[in-house]
């Protein structure tokens, strides 16, 4: 009889995670590169707790468990900013970026220039390019990054383009074993960054917004809700069961 | 209960996000302004399961963590440098700039300021100044009575001295610009402080390398596009009112649990 209470228990739990990673979602709605989150849930056989008197005897009692938040790598929405450093990846692929703690990956490609000329990011982190940090000359004119991720400039006066190198962009295997660490960041997580594939191209003067599709997250926000609600209900009525199974049997004249 | 937090901190992200539009669109006339974007990124996360962490001694690993995000922070709000737009006004003194620089500003406390707004006008000595009265820097002074102003492309003013025949060359407007124009300082009146982070001024003439050359009777307006600014205050807008929805579906949650007790 107790187990119908924690069973829904082990739901409501597991609806509160989902509730806070649907809040996390929607605060970022706005921010640049995000992508969207989801959990996973995973049932839980206990091996103590049975239904003895179901049909098929010997039927164990089942919970919820989460097993883990999926982030959803698609493309997010390319909204054109101007900035001639603003940069976004179309298709698979990251930035990457030197960090104190080493070499993280970002999908958020708002850059701007340090005072020593450097490409880098929000952060100040410099973004690295094919061979070491980006650098431009304090006479560059018309930065242009080409689709593969070239850079170009016009120094000075001179008509001629000079190349300054060519960013650098790095897919993975497996992208959701990357670890998260805020600011738009990921660690490798113990893989090995690959080359991009050839589809792969960078856009200049646009950002990727997130990938957060707010009107799912509302309505899986409903759907949290109501499901709360529902078990709250069930664990009602469990409660109710017992204490009218209590005064019944334990009736004393 | 962490989701009213992260709302929380969705809503106090978009109030923010909604200011810096409002000053965009308040400067949409204003000469040279240059407008700002609020930018965000995520918080820290706090892993519950560590992805990569083992889960047997055969060595099976967690494809995947789980890892709950606590919401978003504001980054910063940098100013998109591009060029506005030059529009002809007919008064001789207004200067626009196009492409790269600064004009140099001496301020009164002696610091050295830099503007985009060329709406120059003179003093009661003749010299060369700001709307607000502050010296240009390189000091120009006109004659009295001087006649038929000219700044020409590279920067050189002349005028019509009365007695005389052609122009007189008065000076020689100069220019600043820096490695990363973004990340100078607004101190208002369409002024901009020098910060470790802008690196230091690079000054030389106009249409000298790769400095932009400069344009009487015209002023630079404001990069604000109208549009972009509107359609931008509507999601702001609807971020905050999603945001403030999850705060109340995660108290009704709370409420729920306490309605359990009786």
């Amino acid at each position: 009889m107790q187990n119908a209470l924690y069973v829904g228990l082990s739901r409501q739990i597991a609806l509160h995670r989902e509730m806070d990673v649907i809040a996390n979602n929607l605060a970022n709605m706005d921010t640049n590169g995000f992508k969207s989150d989801g959990v996973t849930f995973e049932e839980y056989l206990s091996t103590k707790a049975r239904i003895n008197n179901a049909a098929p005897g010997d039927q164990r009692v089942s919970f919820v468990r989460e097993s883990g938040s999926i982030t959803d790598f698609s493309q997010g929405t390319l909204q054109q900013s101007g900035g001639a450093l603003d940069l976004a990846i179309r298709g698979d692929g990251f930035f990457v970026v030197d960090t104190p703690q080493g070499e993280r990956y970002t999908r958020n490609g708002s850059f701007t220039l340090n005072e020593k000329g450097e490409l880098v990011n929000q952060q100040g982190y410099r973004v690295r390019g094919q061979n070491g940090p980006l650098q431009f000359d304090q006479q560059d004119n018309s930065i242009t990054f080409a689709r593969e991720g070239t850079i170009t400039a016009i120094n000075g006066n001179q008509n001629q383009v000079i190349e300054r190198g060519k960013i650098r962009m790095v897919r993975f295997d497996n992208q959701n074993a990357l670890v998260r660490e805020g600011n738009g960041l990921y660690s490798a997580g113990g893989q090995t960054p690959q080359n991009v594939k050839e589809t792969t191209s960078v856009t200049q003067g646009t950002l990727e917004k997130s990938n957060v599709n707010p009107i799912i997250e509302m309505s899986r926000m409903m759907e949290v809700m109501r499901a709360y609600q529902s078990l709250s209900n069930m664990m009602t009525k469990a409660d109710d069961l017992r204490k009218t199974a209590i005064e019944k049997l334990a009736e004393t004249s | 209960m962490r989701a009213l937090y992260t709302a929380a901190t969705g809503m106090v992200a978009q109030e923010l996000n909604v200011q810096v539009i409002s000053n965009n669109i308040a400067n949409m006339q204003t000469t040279g302004y240059k407008k700002q974007r609020a930018e965000f990124s995520d918080l820290m996360y706090q892993s519950l399961r560590r992805v990569g962490a083992n889960t047997s001694d055969q060595g099976t690993r967690l494809p995947v963590g789980l890892d709950i995000g606590a919401g978003v922070k504001t980054t910063g709000t940098p100013r998109v440098m591009t060029q506005g737009n030059i529009l002809p006004t007919g008064k001789e003194l207004d200067t626009a700039i196009r492409g790269e620089g600064f004009f140099r500003v001496l301020m009164p406390d002696s610091r050295t300021a830099y503007t985009r707004a060329g709406s120059f006008e003179m003093d009661d000595q003749g010299r060369l100044v700001t709307p607000e009265g502050y010296l240009i820097d390189p000091a120009i002074t006109f004659p009295q009575n001087a006649t038929n102003i000219s700044i020409n492309q590279t920067g050189e003013v002349s005028a019509l001295v009365p007695g005389q025949t052609q122009n007189t060359v008065l000076g020689q407007l100069q220019l600043a610009r820096f490695v990363n124009k973004t990340g100078l300082q607004a101190i208002g009146d369409n002024l901009y402080l020098e910060t470790d982070a802008s690196g230091t001024p690079q000054i030389n003439n106009p249409g000298t390398d790769g400095m932009g050359t400069l344009l009487q009777n015209q002023l630079e307006a404001s990069n604000v596009s109208a549009v972009t600014e509107i359609s931008d205050l509507i999601t702001a807008q609807r971020a905050y009112s999603m945001n403030a929805k999850v705060v109340s579906a995660a108290d009704d949650m709370l409420q729920t649990t306490v309605q359990m007790l009786r």
